[in-house]
């Protein structure tokens, strides 16, 4: 397979996720992302964008159809391998995800453990990052000690807090008034102008509708292509 | 991943996790010591059972009229006998004043009795070593077929008995020791599996973070490891306890008097720790898998 141009990033070719028995989330994609773009992924509710970006971070595979991720064929990968794809991929999940029996400090630094900093090492960045989404006050807490709006902000300073090259947000202000609203938006997009990749789901088209970014609209026709 | 941040994880998972890591060893330890126990009694059954054994010896009865001249020569020839540890001469005077000793106050009874109507006999302890319920019958039938003979006696039917009764208490003890083996390790199967799964969120968030399955591994592992060992020890030590007891018991005993109790022996118990420590590991990092595998 002829991988196009080097600034493609994320590659998606006929790509159909169905679940069996019956349920055919889309078919046949095709989108292709430049590196450094940032773009938003829109569609109603229940039209599988959360599923798209989890066949990007390989929590979930294709039925058919291939991805690249960085040039990287997602269904070559093998369980191994996939931890190492997954450092480059910062995912800000719609559910959160948070460890709830661990502090605010300690989720977002298990983005750094994992790749061998020690606590020591990860403070100043993981404060900096905390700081940056005004957490910085409440590092001891414990996850179920926050709002909504709060722990939607530790999973957003969890998955940029390693610099990722790639940003997949899904729906990361779902729960946020306005005011936060925003300021999450200028985080994203400061992120992209420090070179990161941004994919932003979000089915709020007042996010998007004054943008000049590309906008990717998940078809509800199952057989069309993107 | 270090061996400090593995340390420091640990340590933490430990704090957050006391309960379910003491529950766990627990759980570990209650199993082998049902079964431990088990084998401590079974193990001090047969040695006892052996014993008893070695220490059956025959009884020769000579006729009643052999003359005093031929003793030393029979002696001689018993101790010569391949198997035969002792041998002792039991006069016919001698065995008429054990019966006295043994009648006691009702010595009456043996009035006016000819002291030589007991054959005289020689008791034949067998050799510890080479006993064998096999050889004993065969001595018997060897010295039976002697001239000066009349009689040999061996308990052979209390010896049948007997060795009928271990094939079945083998079989028994086999059935039981399975079964009591099969419980243990499935109650504690199930309980590292239910520790996993509630634990399965965090596995599934560190494995989208970026973990490695080592990483994520690494501490649960060394958990695995702790509870193995500290189980099992624990269960050991109170084996231990109880051997003590039962020792105390059977010294204090009038019945049990002279009775040796046994400990299990130290390959046992190492086999035991080891086999409990890799269960316990190898039962976690299956318990693991299926959240590993995305
Ligand atoms: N594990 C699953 N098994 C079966 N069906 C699933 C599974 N995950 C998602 N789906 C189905 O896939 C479809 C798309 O779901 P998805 O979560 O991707 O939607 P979405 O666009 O992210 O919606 P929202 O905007 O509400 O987050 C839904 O119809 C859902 O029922
Ligand atoms: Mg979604």
């Amino acid at each position: 397979m002829i991988f196009a141009e080097s600034s493609t990033i994320i590659h998606l070719q006929g790509v159909t996720k169905e679940y069996p028995p019956d349920n055919i989330v889309f078919s046949n994609i095709d989108l292709e992302i430049e590196k450094g773009e940032f773009i938003f992924l829109t569609g109603p509710s229940g039209i599988g964008k959360t599923t798209l970006l989890r066949l990007l971070f390989c929590a979930e595979q294709p039925t058919s159809g291939e991805i690249w991720v960085d040039g990287v064929a997602l269904s070559s990968l093998s369980n191994s391998q996939i931890p190492y794809l997954r450092r480059k991929i910062g995912v800000i999940f719609q559910d959160f995800k948070l460890l709830s029996d661990h502090t605010v400090f300690d989720n977002v630094a298990l983005s750094l453990e994992v790749i061998g900093l020690n606590r020591r090492q990860s403070r100043k960045r993981v404060m900096q990052v905390l700081e940056g989404v005004g957490l910085a006050g409440k590092w001891s807490n414990y996850p179920l000690q926050l709002s909504g709006g709060e722990q939607q902000r530790v999973a957003i300073a969890r998955a940029v807090v390693n610099r990722p090259a790639i940003v997949l947000a899904d729906e990361p202000t779902g729960n946020l008034d306005q005011e936060r609203t925003n300021e999450v938006m200028m985080l994203m997009e400061e992120l992209n102008a420090r070179g990161a990749t941004v994919v932003f789901a979000t089915h709020d088209d007042r996010l998007y509708e004054n943008t000049h970014r590309r906008v990717v609209k998940l078809p509800e026709g199952k057989f069309e292509i993107s | 991943m270090s061996l400090a941040s593995l340390c420091h994880r640990v340590l933490s998972d430990l704090r957050q996790h006391l309960y379910t890591q003491i529950i766990t060893t627990v759980v570990v330890s209650l199993s082998i010591v049902i079964f431990a126990f088990f084998t401590l009694i079974y193990f001090n059954l047969h040695q006892f059972v052996e014993r008893f054994g070695t220490e059956l010896g025959l009884v020769v009865f000579l006729t009643n009229d052999i003359p005093q001249g031929k003793i030393p020569g029979l002696y001689q020839k018993l101790t010569e006998l391949p198997g035969v540890e002792k041998v002792t001469y039991i006069s016919s005077k001698k065995a008429f004043k054990r019966l006295e000793n043994y009648l006691k106050g009702e010595k009456g009874v043996l009035e006016g009795i000819d002291p030589k109507f007991l054959p005289p006999s020689f008791e034949v302890r067998v050799n510890r070593a080479v006993f064998h319920l096999k050889r004993i019958r065969q001595l018997a039938e060897e010295i039976g077929n002697w001239p000066e003979v009349s009689k040999v006696q061996f308990g052979q039917e209390w010896i049948d008995r007997l060795e009928s009764f271990l094939r079945l208490f083998r079989i028994l003890v086999a059935v039981s020791g399975l079964l009591l083996l099969f419980t243990a390790g499935f109650v504690v199967a199930n309980t590292i599996k239910l520790t996993v799964y509630a634990r399965q969120e965090e596995l599934k968030i560190m494995r989208l973070v970026g973990a490695t399955n080592t990483f994520i591994q690494g501490p649960f592992l060394a958990e695995a490891f702790m509870q193995g060992l500290l189980g099992s020890s624990l269960a050991i030590g109170a084996i231990f306890v109880c051997y003590r007891f039962l020792q105390g018991l059977a010294a204090s005993s009038e019945l049990l008097r002279g009775v040796n109790i046994y400990f299990l022996p130290w390959p046992y118990t190492l086999a035991i720790i080891t086999s409990s420590i890799l269960f316990c590991v190898l039962g976690t990092a299956i318990a693991m898998w299926r959240f590993l595998r995305l």
